[in-house]
């Protein structure tokens, strides 16, 4: 008995050695490369240097702060009102949108020759877009905003996930109404009750979107500045420099991001701890402010500028020639949809690969966190992490490498493996607030009815919590549909899926086939979103 | 790879003996083609090449169904966004000791990347002059096609089409086009904020200096062999004081550049430009018959000449289906092959063959009706400075207009 007992402490290891061993081998193989002197000198004498590493920092925490304020501020207002399902289940379709198809809708919309430029040219006569860096602006604000359209529903979607934890909605309008008895505005319940605890809960979302600020490039591709671009950029095409010495300045620079992360994070925490006495004080000075009669709908505005962005992307894919002014394409083509649908082949491969990945994911995240108690999340954080945290080029370079030398290179099951990798930590910080959160009461009530464990997991607890693992396996799926240099180096090039199909044929400029094929990217993650949402329905009570 | 032994041997001990030989001392001979394309029968060819545009990535699957039928060989196009990523790839191949059996095949080579396959001995060859379809090529009247932006060739690729810098406007907007470099420089000072190229180092934005560099410089012999630091300064005057009354004029006054010449010609297309660049003198053209581009968009080169290039086919040296490669390039490089990839309806690509010195039947393939947004008149081609040149001007236009 106890040697089984003993066996089922040990179970942790295996999720996590299923995890670990792969990552490890591809950040050691990934980050080797980086560790090199002459690659860091040559980076360092880089001209270009201080004023990219600005513009990353400089976008990553405007973006990371923006996003968070928004989000904060659209839990509040909805949460607890009849709007807040339908605005979970409109988050969920936000997320599906791809980073990159968000980036190229909305620069068609700000864009010198792009729709809102259009609709002002009818009042001031323009016969000529303007002369006026709208996107890819010096100081990366297009950048910003288009972060902050992508991060803030993410942000949402995490805290509703939070508030979606068993009993966890109920037990905070129950502190509310209490705080409201106490004469404290519904805001002022939020923000000095329910947001100091939730908060510290949204870290690792919030560290997520801190990462993906400072190392992005697709969308910096398309909105961010370019003259000089933000160091996650010039890494990047460092990184895939035909020259050997440049890829290794490139790898030196990724490693610079990932520590100007860490540090910023741990900076974060500081402050959090030293800051605590005062915002203590303010919370509990026992003043009584009201609530601002108009808040903005903010939510409202990112639904409109989501949906801007969706139109405008529909509208591309058929617009031939699109002179300015004028709102009507002078000539108009199917071709991008033609060619999409004659490449309808990868959408098996991405379909196959994103269920698989994303099952692989599930079953690593619930294994974790089943064999472990909450505490130990942190220790698995740095892990988690780093396939958040290390720039993308970087990591893909390690498990390339490990595919190369698993001889697994150019097959489907390399790419799952690599996919897997990165849909896990996503899948497990999606979840993990839920199934931390799951009331021990109920499982020690079915278990003291003689149920065993694998029936009361099975009839109980995943049945009671499905509407967050159907939401974390979307977001797996998610995360793997949209993986491009993973599929297209570890799979040698061989399993075109519809990213590696979109992002080949956009290298060619074409502007109506990116928007279809960002569209139909979007469309397969949107409808898994769907289907987890309507897996989260409470039953019927028939 | 005993097959590959034997036939290098064989390359090695027969002399070349085609009617060019003065011209490539080097250039080996196979008298053994028959026995590559046994050895090729049944072979896949992972043809990994850039598929940005669909017209050319039509024209491969259709290359795949002719080499399936005539030489049995499986063509599998893999799609790519960028070559490097395919030098990356070979590269870590070598370094992971997978010295047969590599994932690559055949690859769409040129410049930079060919540069640093060759110098890290990661291709196969030499074969191109091999080729029994090697011995069409215009290696006299395009001297582009046996030096790869000043990097001998000595068939370590096999050159497959030919790239001239080229200007492309909508003729409605822009009546008379500047056909030299003095007149652009006038036409945006007329026009301010309506032109630009692309940011150096990208390929196009560099090519247009360079294009600048040769056509300010009344003497250019200088150009063609490497930078001498001391007289860098001298040589380059002319080109800084062209740009430097060109930049404030410019799109963004010159403050920001086209990320590519993609973006450029998209924003020429939507108006806020006036004139696009390229390298394709049938880039409108084609752009026009996918309805992308105004049926009234025209190109021209400058009267004087502008830069042009060649692209190749090159062979990893990991390759596993060598003979297949070699068969797929020499079909690519056949008369009937070139014809249909020079044809606009299909891609548009000019040939690298020298066709008046083809078979009248051969010749035939080649003839073409003029379509909207085709150069009217070709201009010459001049050759690319010493690969020295790209470098040191590329630094010092980053150190001058770079921040």
């Amino acid at each position: 008995m106890s040697a089984l007992r003993r066996a089922r402490r040990q179970a942790w290891l295996i999720p996590a050695t299923i995890f670990c061993a792969p990552l490890a081998a591809a950040l050691w193989f990934g980050i080797s490369d980086s560790i090199d002197l002459t690659a860091w000198r040559q980076l360092l004498a880089d001209t270009q240097l201080p004023a990219a590493l600005r513009l990353s920092l400089q976008t990553g925490i405007a973006s990371t702060l923006i996003a968070a304020l928004l989000a904060v501020a659209i839990v509040t207002q909805a949460h607890g009102s009849p709007r807040w399902h339908r605005l979970t289940a409109s988050v969920g379709g936000m997320l599906a949108l791809p980073h990159v198809a968000l980036a190229i809708g909305l620069a068609l919309l700000l864009m010198p020759s792009g729709a809102i430029a259009r609709a002002i040219a009818m009042f001031t006569g323009w016969m000529s877009p303007p002369d006026i860096a709208t996107i890819q602006d010096p100081n990366g604000i297009a950048l910003v905003l288009a972060l902050v359209l992508k991060e803030t529903p993410f942000l949402v979607w995490n805290a509703a996930a939070q508030l979606q934890r068993e009993g966890q909605g109920d037990e905070i309008e129950k502190q509310l109404r209490i705080a409201a008895t106490m004469g404290y505005s519904r805001r002022s319940g939020w923000m000095r009750i329910v947001w100091p605890q939730l908060l510290p809960r949204l870290a690792l979302p919030l560290l997520a979107v801190w990462a993906y600020g400072v190392t992005v490039v697709d969308m910096a591709l398309v909105l961010g500045p370019t003259h000089p671009p933000t160091l996650a950029v010039l890494a990047w095409r460092w990184l895939l420099d035909a020259d050997e010495a440049m890829n290794r300045q490139g790898a030196a620079a990724a490693l610079m991001l990932s520590l100007c992360v860490a540090i910023g994070a741990c900076l974060a925490v500081a402050v959090r701890k030293l800051g605590r006495p005062a915002l203590m004080s303010r919370w509990t000075r026992g003043d009584r402010p009201a609530s601002p009669s108009h808040p903005w709908p903010w939510h409202a505005f990112m639904r409109a500028a989501y949906l801007a962005i969706v139109a405008m992307l529909l509208f591309i894919s058929v617009a031939g020639v699109w002179t300015f002014p004028a709102w009507w394409p002078a000539r108009w083509s199917a071709q991008a949809w033609l060619t999409a649908l004659a490449s309808a082949g990868t959408w098996s491969t991405t379909l196959g690969l994103a269920l698989a990945s994303a099952t692989t994911g599930l079953v690593l995240a619930v294994a974790w966190l089943e064999t472990t108690p909450a505490s130990w999340d942190a220790r698995a954080a740095p892990f988690v992490f780093a396939p958040m945290l290390v720039p993308g080029v970087l990591l893909v370079g390690g498990l390339y490498e490990l595919a190369l030398r698993t001889g697994s290179d150019g097959s489907l099951a390399g790419i799952w493996l690599a996919h897997s990798v990165y849909a896990a930590p996503y899948v497990l910080v999606a979840l993990a607030p839920a199934y931390r959160g799951f009331d021990p009461r109920i499982e020690l009530t079915a278990r003291a009815l003689g149920k065993p464990r694998p029936v009361m997991l099975w009839r109980v607890k995943w049945p009671m919590l499905r509407a967050p693992i159907a939401a974390a396996f979307a977001v797996g799926f998610a995360v793997s549909v949209a993986q491009y240099l993973s599929t297209q180096f570890v799979g040698a090039g061989r399993h075109a899926s519809l990213t590696t199909e979109a992002l080949t044929l956009a290298s060619g400029g074409q502007r109506s086939l990116s928007a279809t094929f960002a569209l139909l990217q979007a469309a397969l993650p949107a409808l898994m979103f769907l289907a987890a949402h309507a897996v989260a329905r409470p039953r019927s009570k028939a | 790879m005993p097959a590959h032994d034997s036939t290098r041997r064989q390359l090695i001990t027969t002399a070349a003996a085609l009617p060019f030989a003065a011209f490539a001392p080097d250039a080996w001979c196979s008298n053994d083609w028959p026995a590559i394309e046994r050895a090729a029968r049944g072979q896949t060819v992972y043809f990994n090449a850039w598929a940005g545009s669909e017209r050319i990535n039509a024209y491969l699957q259709w290359a795949g169904v002719e080499v399936d039928k005539r030489f049995g060989v499986k063509l599998s196009h893999v799609k790519i966004s960028d070559t490097a990523e395919v030098v990356k790839r070979v590269r870590a191949e070598k370094q992971a000791g997978r010295v047969a059996q590599g994932s690559v095949d055949t690859v769409w080579i040129n410049g930079e990347n060919f540069l640093a396959m060759k110098r890290d001995g990661l291709l196969y060859g030499p074969f191109g002059e091999a080729l029994p379809s090697y011995a069409n090529v215009d290696t006299q009247g395009k001297p582009t096609t046996r030096i790869d932006f000043s990097v001998p060739v000595e068939g370590m690729e096999a050159p497959w089409g030919m790239a001239q810098l080229t200007f492309f406007a909508d003729g409605k907007r822009v009546p008379q086009p500047p056909k030299s470099v003095a007149e652009l420089v006038e036409f945006s000072r007329r026009n301010p904020g309506r032109f630009t190229y692309p940011k150096p180092p990208d390929f196009h934005g560099t090519t247009f200096l360079k294009q600048v560099l040769l056509e300010t410089s009344s003497y250019r012999t200088h150009f063609y062999s490497p930078v001498v630091t001391e007289q860098f300064d001298r040589h380059t005057a002319a080109l800084w004081k062209t740009l430097d009354a060109l930049h404030p004029t410019l799109w963004r006054e010159g403050k920001q550049f086209a990320n590519s010449a993609a973006a450029q010609r998209q924003m020429m297309a939507d108006g806020e430009l006036l004139i696009a660049i390229t390298f394709n003198p049938n880039e409108a053209a084609n752009e026009i018959a996918a309805r992308r581009l105004p049926e009234s968009v025209v190109s021209w080169q400058h009267t004087a000449g502008t830069i042009g290039n060649t692209h190749f086919l090159a062979i990893p040296f990991n390759a596993r289906s060598k003979e297949g490669a070699q068969v797929l390039i020499n079909f690519l490089l056949s008369p009937l092959a070139q014809a249909r990839k020079a044809d606009i309806a299909f891609w548009g690509d000019p040939t690298v063959l020298a066709v008046d010195r083809l078979p009248a039947a051969d010749k035939v393939l080649f003839s073409q009706s003029a379509m909207p947004g085709v150069v009217a008149k070709s201009a010459p081609a001049l050759p690319e400075p010493h690969a020295s040149w790209v470098d040191a001007i590329e630094r010092e236009w980053t150190r001058r207009y770079g921040q």
